[in-house]
């Protein structure tokens, strides 16, 4: 596999699409930070010890942690955790700013920790993460091994499995896959292609056959149905 | 409901996203409701505010017609209309007599005379009146117009009133300088009033099926809803820690609660799938048909009439697509039909026929046989004027000198001068004299008198005037003055009419004339031959639709008649019985007449009668003749106007027997009811039996049904009604005679509930108001008599005739269409929604909403709003000529071949063929799919996806649907496209300052920068429509619908280019041979493996190379362009 390989977490049986999800967070938040108060739609994730979070919201709460490091014979891999969320969302969405505040200071942790050092619009794990995904089984990007890897060489992946899917029964995996200028494999759309095609071509066999076997000159006045009854009787 | 549910926090949508185009909506039909009332509400008030002289102290004041009141005395002068029920008191006429047309109530243009009460004659001059006490007793308001009863009460006088003295508002005066009346009944308490039914607010048939989807569509939605109700009770659970159900979760989400959860979802679930209830169709099918009836109809050249500068009108715009869907037509006669002009056409006399013109049926039956008909009339000879159109040299201007005959002749001439009740007025010249007849028929015979040498003149009690030309030699004139002795006047029993006249040379002579069964009768010995010929004239005339008298007279001598006259006067003196003994005395004078002849009036038709009805029965619509005329009339009017032929089983069902006449005279109203009721249920027994005999055994004879006024009163009643609408539905044609105009309204309703057919009514005068009220679609004739009925209609035409284009072109063309928009918006809400339902199930039925709010509620606002108008209004499958040529097609609409639950249910199963291809396809195709710098889609970016998906198929499926297809189909179908792509480009282009999610924050330039996309979108609009595209393929080649054969035929035909050019049509759709060629002629799609995916070079490749732009081009699109280039061959080689 050429460089860059992009490293996916695949989750299912995650909801990040279920209503009460999707819709606790607060996007101006994001952006200005504290100095935006209104974050009722964060609930149940608003406020913490009677102090305010940032990023709050059961989104951001539930940052997914688990890490992975890929070992080859010669050594760790380098994986490159940054440039993995889209660029309007780091620019526009996620303010520069913007620390995280008082986040998972509450009795129940749902998931990964941020550093508050490091602005929102940096924490590109979080950005990828609240893009929340469209259906139940989904991947995002963890991070980019811009090495090459050979034929058959053996890696290891190292994992630290934080985060908690048992209580759901969901599967975690992951994806190692390369790109080019079309975009990543995508299997669905070339199958597709090709059954819409090859339909396609049986439909115009199937009409021509139609065409020889049943044939119905065009404009025939015999099919009037005023015809066609007077016929019949 | 909605949209409060939309304000309460368990909605997955924002309020304010869905009020906006629920207010719009509703915004928009207040508007068109408020213009329709504030112009009814103009019309009322200029009628209202007519003035009315009123008596006021001792002067006549104006006031406005609405505040009068009971009591008050009025002035009308001539030809002003009552403006109420007015008591009679007194006339500028001598004799107190004033003279009524009451054109407005029954139709008949005829004057009547109504007569004062002696007592109050003198009430004329606002003086005197003012002196007028008295008290008027009588009935309560009711509905019947020929009946009233009452009393006058004057100095302790009681003087009973009749109808004779009744004044019925909406008749006119005429004759008279002006009569004074005591009002009786005002506003709605007038007969005509009572007599019109409440307004029954009309909608059309399809707008009530309609009703019917959306109730379907709510269950749909509720069921939806249900499911995904128990679905998110039983998906909720502590496990899934990370929708965070720790602390105080809202009830919603509460696991503890599963019932409460279920029951809250159930209401989110309703506002997030409301889209599924098309809200905005209604106001769409609005302004459709508002569109269609101002600009199409009411600007239809071909509906205009020149003549009478009346163009047809539209007065509501509800019932356009009823128009497509006629069955039944009901017809009144009098100037619907017919113009109520008598024409002198032809005669027979002494067994020689004169008259050369020729009648539209029989023109219209020569033409069927093939025949041409010689137009070549001679100008220079023929004198046309009212009432007369005949023309042979042979009779004019003296040549009937030169006959073989001249005597009896004469004898005709004469007999047509002397024997009729007519008043001549205005100046004694021929030109200018005007004839007042009790019929057009009498004034029509006059008149004939007159430009065959005989004119009548002048009028005396005892005396007529006649000047006689070319009686003796050529050009010399005499003033000739009969003295008539007695007239023996017509009545309906005896059919016949007949004066003793003495000519001044003393001979005495009775001239007769009437229905030739009543002559045939009364005629002397010998003669046969001459009995014979004009019988067979008699058949002749008959059967060409003309009505027809006989002549005849008989020479009496002094000593006979006075011996006949002391009788008479005897009888005419008597007080008991005086009508009968009249009669009885009448028949000893009227026998051993000798026939003259016979004379034929044309009922002039209005113009393109025959041939209008012939094409409307051909387009499966059967009419039905409804008219207040009597018997024989009604029956010449059907033979007229092709409705009856003698082909034809006629049933007629009359009062007119024996048996009931019998019983009349007898007097006893109760044994009278009895006996009818009897008949009539025999008849119709009778009638029912033969008629599905004649069914059974012998296909092809068609039946008719004649019933008069009378039989029909029990023959409507409850017990009988079934056997009624059975035998009239087997009927092909039906007339009504004698019917007063709620009995019209009554049939209208029996057919109209009993059959549950669509019904129209077209009619001109007051008394079919409440027959067009009665209908489905009311159409009025607005001619020359009052305004009433097109007051009423929901149509206003010129000419009977131009129904076929109001039916069969108009009414057509809005069904066609308005199935289409109402189908096509079903398919577009339900497949919307689909989407939204499928993605319910992957949300753990949350509610989660798969598209933006905006999305949502600008879908049906903009997106996919105008194309779907566009096709509504311009659609057109055949030219408006061609639905004339072919009017079977009409047929398509009364089985209602485009809107039945079946058409629905193809669409209805599409939606979700389709649905599941956007969400699938969508979701699938973005599951593992990443860009070229690996980042991956979110909710957002594939709910953006799917939603264009879902705009450009909808839209592109518009355009299959379409049979025609114009640049403004073109531009609002690419124009929506391109507007979705504009909002969304602006729409995710910026950050909104308040508070709201900004989920779609650029999302279309993360999607359009990916290649996925593009793919994407090439793909899913094509794989969804292949499945509507292959059943319109077969539909098509298996079972067309007629339109699509005539389509066929005609389809190199040079579009007729005189129609408006909006209409212009580009192409006609494809037939499949062409289709199935253009699709084995597409490249076949080879997929190139590349690594990570499919490339078709197919579909862009072929394009760039064939037409050297990019568009984003479906399959449709290419077969249709093939399919055009291999059309476009074909004619060349």
């Amino acid at each position: 596999m050429k460089a860059p390989i992009y490293i996916y977490y695949e989750l299912d049986n995650y909801y990040q699409n279920h209503r009460r999800f999707v819709k606790s967070r607060n996007d101006k938040q994001l952006l200005y930070g504290l100095k935006y108060k209104d974050t009722s739609s964060c609930k149940p994730e608003e406020s913490s010890n009677g102090l305010p979070i940032v990023p709050c919201g059961l989104i951001a709460w539930s940052l997914f942690n688990d890490s992975y490091a890929f070992v080859r014979d010669r050594g760790e891999m380098n994986v490159n955790r940054k440039n993995i969320a889209w660029k309007s969302d780091r620019e526009h969405k996620f303010g520069k700013h913007v620390y995280p505040f008082n986040f998972q200071n509450g009795t129940l942790i749902g998931g990964g920790k941020l550093d508050p050092s490091i602005p929102l619009s940096d924490q590109e794990d979080l950005i990828v993460w609240m893009r929340t995904a469209a259906l139940p089984t989904f991947r995002k990007l963890y991070g980019i091994i811009e090495e090459d890897i050979d034929a058959d060489e053996i890696i290891t992946v190292h994992l630290v499995n934080n985060y908690n899917t048992y209580s759901f029964g969901g599967k975690k995996k992951i994806v190692l896959t390369t790109s080019n200028w079309l975009g990543g494999k995508n299997g669905f759309l070339g199958m597709a292609y090709i059954a819409i095609g090859t339909s396609f071509v049986l439909i115009s066999v199937l009409f021509a056959l139609i065409h020889v076997k049943y044939p119905r000159p065009r404009g025939d006045p015999t099919y009037l149905s005023w015809n066609r009854k007077s016929n019949a009787s | 409901m909605i949209s409060v549910l939309s304000t309460t926090p368990i909605s997955p949508v924002s309020p304010i996203t869905n009020v906006l185009p629920l207010s719009l909506v509703l915004l928009v039909s207040l508007v068109k409701e408020a213009f329709e009332d504030w112009k009814r509400f103009q019309n009322d008030t200029s009628i209202n505010s007519t003035p009315i002289d009123v008596l006021q102290g001792q002067r006549w004041e104006s006031i406005p017609w609405k505040k009068l009141q009971v009591g008050d005395l009025v002035r009308v002068k001539q030809d002003g209309f009552f403006p109420a029920d007015l008591l009679f008191l007194a006339s500028t006429n001598p004799d107190g007599v004033c003279y009524i047309e009451t054109a407005n109530l029954d139709g008949e243009t005829n004057l009547k005379i109504r007569k004062a009460l002696e007592r109050t004659w003198d009430y004329l001059a606002p003086e005197k009146a003012a002196e007028f006490k008295g008290e008027i007793q009588c009935e309560q308001p009711n509905n019947s117009l020929y009946t009233f009863t009452g009393n006058l009460i004057m100095e302790k006088q009681t003087l009973p009133l009749s109808p004779n003295q009744l004044l019925l508002r909406g008749c006119s005066l005429r004759n008279t300088e002006y009569i004074v009346g005591a009002v009786i009944f005002t506003g709605h308490e007038t007969k005509v009033m009572m007599n019109s039914m409440n307004v029954p607010s009309k909608r059309s048939t399809l707008e009530r099926k309609l009703d019917k989807l959306i109730l379907a569509l709510f269950g749909c939605l509720f069921s939806m809803c249900l499911i995904g109700a128990i679905g998110s009770g039983v998906f909720i659970n502590r496990k899934y820690y990370y929708l965070g159900f720790f602390g105080d979760v809202e009830p919603q989400f509460n696991p503890d609660n599963r019932f409460v959860v279920a029951i809250l979802t159930m209401f989110t679930l309703i506002t997030l799938y409301s889209t599924i209830i098309p809200i905005s169709l209604y106001v769409s099918i609005e302004m459709i048909k508002f569109i269609q009836s101002t600009q199409f109809i009411n600007k239809d050249l071909n509906m205009y009439h020149a003549e009478s500068n009346t163009p047809a009108l539209a007065r509501t715009s509800n019932l356009n697509e009823e128009l497509g869907q006629v069955e039944y037509i009901f017809s009144d006669k009098t100037g619907t039909l017919t113009r109520n002009l008598m024409e002198f056409f032809k005669c027979s006399i002494g067994g020689e026929i004169y008259g050369t013109g020729i009648t539209e049926i029989e023109r219209g039956r020569a033409e069927r046989s093939g025949l041409k008909v010689d137009e070549g009339k001679s100008p220079t000879t023929a004198v046309h004027e009212k009432g007369f159109n005949f023309d042979d040299p042979r009779l004019m201007h003296g040549a009937w000198k030169n006959e073989r005959d001249p005597e009896i002749c004469k004898e005709f001439f004469r007999c047509l001068a002397l024997c009729h009740t007519v008043l001549p007025e205005g100046d004694e010249s021929p030109e200018k004299i005007m004839y007042q007849a009790a019929s057009p028929d009498e004034a029509a015979l006059v008149t004939a008198a007159k430009n065959l040498g005989f004119f009548f003149y002048r009028r005396t009690p005892t005396t007529v005037m006649i000047r006689e030309s070319h009686v003796e030699k050529m050009g010399k004139i005499q003033e000739v003055a009969y003295e008539i002795l007695n007239v023996l006047e017509f009545n309906s029993t005896r059919k016949r009419q007949s004066v003793v006249c003495r000519y001044p040379n003393g001979r005495l002579v009775l001239y007769c004339k009437g229905a030739d069964t009543v002559i045939y009768e009364r005629l002397g010995d010998g003669n046969h031959d001459m009995k014979r010929l004009t019988r067979e004239h008699l058949e002749q005339f008959g059967s060409a639709g003309l009505r027809t008298l006989c002549l005849a007279y008989r020479e009496l001598n002094t000593e006979l008649y006075e011996k006949w006259n002391e009788k008479f006067i005897q009888a005419k003196s008597s007080l008991r019985d005086r009508e009968k003994k009249l009669d009885e005395v009448a028949e000893l004078i009227e026998k051993d007449l000798v026939l003259i002849g016979c004379t034929a009036i044309e009922d002039k038709l209005q113009e393109g009668v025959p041939a209008c009805i012939e094409t409307l029965s051909r387009a499966g619509i059967k009419i039905w003749v409804l008219t207040g005329d009597k018997i024989e009339t009604a029956i010449n009017i059907a033979y007229a106007c092709n409705l009856i032929n003698n082909d034809m089983k006629q049933f007629i069902i009359s009062s007119e027997t024996n048996a009931i006449r019998e019983a009349e005279d007898r007097g006893d109203t109760v044994e009278i009811a009895r006996v009818i009721r009897h008949s009539v249920k025999q008849d119709l027994n009778r009638c029912l039996e033969e008629a599905q005999q004649y069914l059974r055994t012998i296909s092809g004879t068609k039946l008719a049904l004649i019933i008069d006024g009378k039989c029909l009163m029990y023959a409507l009643d409850p017990n009988l009604r079934a056997n009624l609408l059975n035998l009239s539905l087997n009927c092909s044609s039906v007339v009504c005679c004698r019917v007063s105009p709620l009995q019209k309204a009554q049939v209208t309703s029996l057919v109209k509930k009993g059959a549950r057919k669509i019904t129209l009514s077209i009619g001109d005068g007051a008394n079919d108001v409440s027959m067009i009220q009665a209908a489905h679609v009311g159409v009025g004739i607005s001619g020359l008599e009052g305004m009433q009925a097109v007051m009423a209609s929901d149509f206003a035409i010129a000419q009977f005739r131009f129904l076929t284009d109001l039916l069969l072109v108009h009414g057509r063309w809005s069904y066609l269409r308005l199935c289409k928009v109402i189908t096509y918006f079903f398919y577009k809400n339900l497949t919307f929604t689909l989407t939204q339902f499928w993605f319910t199930f992957q949300t753990g039925f949350s509610g989660q909403r798969f598209y933006d709010d905006w999305f949502q509620s600008l879908y049906n606002v903009i997106f996919t709003a105008l194309p779907v108008i566009i096709v509504g209004l311009f659609d057109k499958d055949v030219s408006a000529s061609l639905s004339k040529k072919y009017p079977e097609l009409y047929r398509e609409g009364i089985r209602n071949m485009f809107f039945k639950w079946r058409v629905v249910a193809v669409w209805a199963f599409f939606s979700v063929y389709q649905s599941l291809i956007f969400y699938y396809f969508t979701t699938a195709a973005s599951q593992a799919g990443h860009n070229s710098s690996g980042k991956i889609f979110g909710l957002w970016d594939v709910s953006t996806m799917a939603f264009t998906c879902v705009v450009v198929t909808v839209n592109l499926r518009l355009l299959m649907a379409c049979n025609s297809v114009t640049r403004w189909h073109h531009l609002s179908i690419w124009g929506s496209i391109l507007a979705w792509f504009v909002f969304i480009f602006i729409y995710s282009g910026i950050m909104t300052p308040y508070d709201r999610q900004e989920n779609l924050f650029f999302v279309i330039y993360v999607l359009m920068s990916t290649f996925y996309f593009y793919l994407a979108l090439l793909l899913i609009p094509v794989a969804a429509l292949l499945g509507d595209f292959l059943y319109q393929g077969f539909q098509r080649w298996f079972y067309p619908y007629d339109y699509e054969i005539v389509q066929e035929i005609h389809k190199n035909d040079p579009e007729d280019s005189s129609r408006i050019e909006l209409l212009e049509v580009a192409n006609h759709l494809t037939p499949d041979e062409a289709r199935s060629y253009a699709i084995s002629q597409l490249p076949r799609e080879k997929s190139k493996h590349t690594g990570f995916a499919f490339d078709s070079p197919g579909y862009e490749s072929f394009f760039a190379s064939q037409q050297g732009v990019f568009a984003p081009q479906k399959a449709w699109d290419v077969a249709r362009r093939a399919s055009m280039r291999s059309q476009q061959r074909k004619p060349r080689t």
